[in-house]
C-alpha cells in the first residue's frame, strides 16, 4: 500500500471521530469548567464507579443513590487534600484537583439520581451479629447502632451518607481507617463509634449492609 | 529483526542470555503527572506494564483523561547478568562475544518518553531508547551505545454513551503489532518485560520480529466492556514513515522490510465481576517479509501468526493478581531464495546434508503468574515453551556424516543447535521490591529445560540446556 492511501486511511479515520472534537459532551478533560458535569461521569468516573453508579470492583465505592451532600463533601475533600486515606489520595486527589465547585454539585447529582442495584447478598455467617450491630449496636461496648444516622434501611440522610448495599470489603476498609487513623477527619464522630469494634464486628456489619437495599 | 526465521535465528546467536534492551514501553510518569493519580491506578500493584481495568480504559480512550501535562518522561534500567556456565570445550568460542559483561553490574538502557494528552481525542507516546551496548566495535571489541525508536502509540479516539451502551471507537498508528494492545497476556506487554530479562531466542514474527520496523494503521473499538475488535495493516516503515524507524535502516541491515500492506487482526471477550476481570481473545497477522531486506524484490518468506490469549485479574487493595497465557501458531513458507537450499554447514552440497526446508510450523506457549502486596513487594513465575518443526536451517552445529563422532567446521558451540529444532523451554521465578512506585528492584531466575532443540549436548559441544540458567538482577527507575 502507497503512503498516500495509508494516509488517506488516517484522514478518513481522523474525519469518522473529528466531530467529537469540537464539543466537551465527550470531554475526558479534568480542568475545564466548561465540560459538563455528566460527560466527566459518564467518561471518567463510570470507568471505576460504573456507569450508573453501581460499581463492579469493591476497590471502588458504589455511588449511585448517595447523598448528593456526602458526594460533594467527599470531592470538595479529596480536592483540597481533606480525605487523604490512600485509596483517596492514590485514585481520587488527582482527579479531583481542578474540578469547579459546579461540577462537584453536578457529579454529585448525577450519582445521587442513579439507582441503586442490589450488591451481592453478605455473607450468611455474619447475618444474626451484623444484623445485630446494626440494628441495635453493642450496648455492653457503647458502640450505637448504624441505623440511628445511616437510616433504618441505611439510605443516609443530608447529615449522613447511604452506606445499603455498599461493598463489604469497602466498608471494613473504612470502618478501619475511623477506627486507627486521622485520615477522615471530617468523619471524625466515627472514631469513637468505631472504637470499640473488632474486626469480625466490622466484617460482620459490612456484610449485612452490602446486603442492604 | 524478523527478516527471515533462518536470519532472525543467526541473529539469536546469544540465544536467550541476550539483553533485550529495547522494543518495550512502561509506566509513563508524564501519565501520572496528567491525571494525578499513583502508578497503581492503571498498572496492576503499580508493576508496570501489567494494566489494571482502568489502566486499558485509559489506553483504550487515547491516553486523554486527565488534563494536558508537560508530556516528557524518562526510565532507565541498571542490571547484572549471570549465566551459569560461559565456558565451552570449543577452541574457537569467544566467551566476551556471547556473554558480554556476563558478571557485571551495567547502566544497560534508558529511555525518553514523549507521551500524553494532545486534544479531548487525540493523544499517545512516543519512546525513545538508548541502548548503552548495542553493539561492538569489530577491530577492537569496544561496546559503544545507540539511540533507536521504541514503541509508538498514537491515537484518535471517540466514546459514545449512554444508559445500557458504552462504545469506544479510535484509530491508532503504531509501529510495533500488538504494542496497541491493552492486555498483558499479548508479546509486546506480556513476557520479559524487564530490559535484559531472559525470553526465548526464537518466536514467531509477531512476536516483536516487526517491533520498529514497520508502520500500521488500525481501527477499533470497544463494546460495553465486553467486546474489542481490531483491524489494522502495516507496512514498512521507510519514507515518510521512516520516523517511526529511526535508528532501523537498511544501510545497517538490520530492519525487516515487509511487502505491501500486512493485515492484522484482534478479538477480545472481557467481563469484570467483583474484583475478578477476565478475558479470552484471539489475534493473528499475515506478513510476507522479504528475505533481503537490502534487496526488496522477489519472492517473500510469508507469515502467517495465529494466536488465542487469556488474562485473569484479582484486584483488591492491597492485593494485586494477574495471570496469563498465550499460544501463538506460525506458519512460514519461505521465499524460493531461502527454501531448498544447501545446509549451512554444506555450502556446496558436497556431504549431502539436508537441504532447508520449504515451510516450518513455530508454536510458542506462555504464561505467567505474578502478585504485588500493597504495590510494595511481589512474586511472579512464568513459563515459556517453544517448538517447532526442525529444519537444516537451524542446524548450527553438525556432526560430519564420513566421520562420524567428528563436528563439522564451523559448527557454533553455546549458541548452536545440533537438531535444528528451535525447543527452548524454561521457568523464570522473580521477586521485586519496589520502594517508591517509580523505581523497582527485581531478581530473576532463569531455568532452561530445553535450548535449541535439546536437553543435553544441543550444540554438540556437550552443552546442556541448563548450563543457561541465568541470575537477572535489575534496578528499574523512571521519573
Amino acid at each position: 500500500m502507497k503512503s498516500t492511501s495509508l494516509s488517506l486511511a488516517l484522514a478518513v479515520a481522523a474525519l469518522s471521530v473529528a466531530p467529537g472534537c469540537a464539543t466537551t459532551e465527550r470531554s475526558r478533560t479534568l480542568n475545564n469548567p466548561a465540560v459538563p458535569a455528566v460527560a466527566m461521569a459518564q467518561q471518567v468516573c463510570s470507568n471505576c464507579h460504573g456507569l450508573d453508579g453501581n460499581s463492579t470492583s469493591p476497590n471502588f465505592p458504589r455511588l449511585a443513590a448517595q447523598q448528593p451532600e456526602y458526594l460533594a463533601s467527599q470531592l470538595t475533600q479529596f480536592r483540597n487534600h481533606g480525605r487523604s486515606d490512600p485509596a483517596g489520595f492514590v485514585y481520587m486527589w488527582g482527579l479531583s484537583r481542578h474540578l469547579s465547585d459546579d461540577q462537584i454539585k453536578g457529579l454529585a447529582a448525577y450519582f445521587a439520581g442513579q439507582a441503586a442495584v442490589a450488591n451481592a447478598p453478605g455473607d450468611g455467617r455474619y447475618a444474626t451479629q451484623g444484623k445485630s450491630i446494626f440494628e441495635t449496636g453493642i450496648p455492653a461496648n457503647s458502640v450505637p447502632a448504624c441505623g440511628v444516622c445511616h437510616g433504618a434501611e441505611g439510605h443516609g440522610t443530608a447529615a449522613f451518607p447511604r452506606i445499603a448495599g455498599q461493598h463489604a470489603d469497602y466498608v471494613v476498609k473504612q470502618l478501619v481507617i475511623f477506627q486507627q487513623t486521622e485520615q477522615r477527619p471530617q468523619g471524625a464522630v466515627m472514631k469513637t463509634i468505631t472504637h470499640a469494634l473488632t474486626k469480625e464486628d466490622m466484617r460482620a456489619v459490612a456484610s449485612y449492609v452490602q446486603g442492604l437495599r | 529483526m524478523g527478516i527471515s526465521r533462518t536470519t532472525r535465528i543467526a541473529a539469536a546467536a546469544l540465544a536467550a542470555t541476550v539483553a533485550l534492551t529495547a522494543g518495550y514501553a512502561y509506566a509513563v510518569p508524564a501519565f501520572n503527572r496528567q491525571t494525578g493519580q499513583n502508578c497503581v491506578a492503571c498498572h496492576a500493584g503499580g508493576q508496570y506494564p501489567d494494566l489494571t481495568p482502568y489502566g486499558r480504559l485509559f489506553k483504550l480512550t487515547g491516553y486523554t483523561i486527565g488534563e494536558r501535562a508537560i508530556p516528557l518522561a524518562g526510565m532507565a534500567v541498571a542490571s547484572y547478568n549471570k549465566t551459569k556456565d560461559t565456558g565451552s570445550p570449543d577452541p574457537a568460542f569467544d566467551k566476551a562475544a556471547t556473554f558480554p559483561k556476563d558478571g557485571n553490574l551495567i547502566f544497560q538502557t534508558a529511555s525518553l518518553f514523549l507521551a500524553g494528552k494532545v486534544t479531548d481525542n487525540v493523544g499517545g507516546f512516543v519512546q525513545i531508547t538508548y541502548g548503552n551496548y548495542d553493539s561492538q566495535s569489530p577491530s577492537d571489541s569496544h561496546w559503544t551505545g545507540h539511540t533507536s525508536s521504541d514503541n509508538l502509540d498514537v491515537r484518535i479516539v471517540d466514546r459514545f454513551i449512554r444508559p445500557g451502551s458504552d462504545l469506544i471507537v479510535g484509530a491508532t498508528l503504531n509501529n510495533n503489532p500488538m504494542v496497541q494492545d491493552p492486555w498483558n497476556s499479548v508479546p509486546a506487554w506480556g513476557y520479559n518485560v524487564v530490559p535484559g530479562s531472559s525470553g526465548p531466542a526464537v518466536t514467531p514474527l509477531i512476536a516483536g520480529g516487526l517491533a520498529q520496523n514497520v508502520a500500521g494503521a488500525g481501527g477499533y473499538l470497544y463494546w460495553n466492556k465486553t467486546l474489542y475488535a481490531e483491524l489494522a495493516g502495516y507496512r514498512t516503515a521507510n519514507g515518510i514513515w521512516s520516523f517511526m524507524s529511526q535508528g532501523f535502516n537498511n544501510d545497517i541491515g538490520n530492519m525487516a522490510f515487509v511487502k505491501g500492506y500486512n493485515p492484522y487482526w484482534r478479538f477480545a471477550l472481557t467481563h469484570d465481576w467483583g474484583p475478578h476481570s477476565a478475558m479470552v481473545g484471539t489475534f493473528g497477522m499475515n506478513a510476507k517479509v522479504y528475505p533481503d531486506s537490502l534487496d526488496p524484490t522477489g519472492s517473500t518468506n510469508n507469515y502467517r501468526d495465529t494466536g488465542i490469549d487469556a488474562q485473569y485479574q484479582y484486584l483488591l487493595d492491597p492485593h494485586a493478581l494477574t495471570v496469563t497465557a498465550s499460544y501463538i501458531r506460525e506458519r512460514v513458507n519461505y521465499a524460493d531464495s531461502v527454501a531448498g537450499q544447501f545446509h549451512p554447514l554444506d555450502p556446496d552440497g558436497t556431504l549431502g546434508l539436508p537441504l532447508t526446508n520449504s515451510s516450518d510450523t513455530l508454536r510458542m506457549f506462555r504464561a505467567k503468574a505474578s502478585y504485588v502486596y500493597y504495590a510494595r513487594y511481589g512474586g511472579g513465575l512464568s513459563f515459556f515453551d517453544i517448538s517447532g518443526s526442525s529444519n537444516a536451517a537451524l542446524q548450527t552445529s553438525a556432526f560430519d556424516p564420513s566421520n562420524p563422532g567428528t563436528l563439522l567446521d564451523g559448527s557454533q558451540s553455546v549458541s548452536g543447535s545440533l537438531s535444528g529444532s528451535p525447543a527452548t523451554r524454561a521457568w523464570t521465578g522473580e521477586i521485586f521490591w519496589l520502594p517508591v512506585q517509580y523505581a523497582r528492584v527485581g531478581l530473576q531466575y532463569t531455568m532452561f529445560d530445553k535450548f535449541n532443540g535439546g536437553r543435553s549436548n544441543y550444540d554438540g559441544f556437550g552443552r546442556n540446556a541448563r548450563d543457561n540458567n541465568t541470575v537477572f538482577l535489575y534496578l528499574w527507575a523512571s521519573y
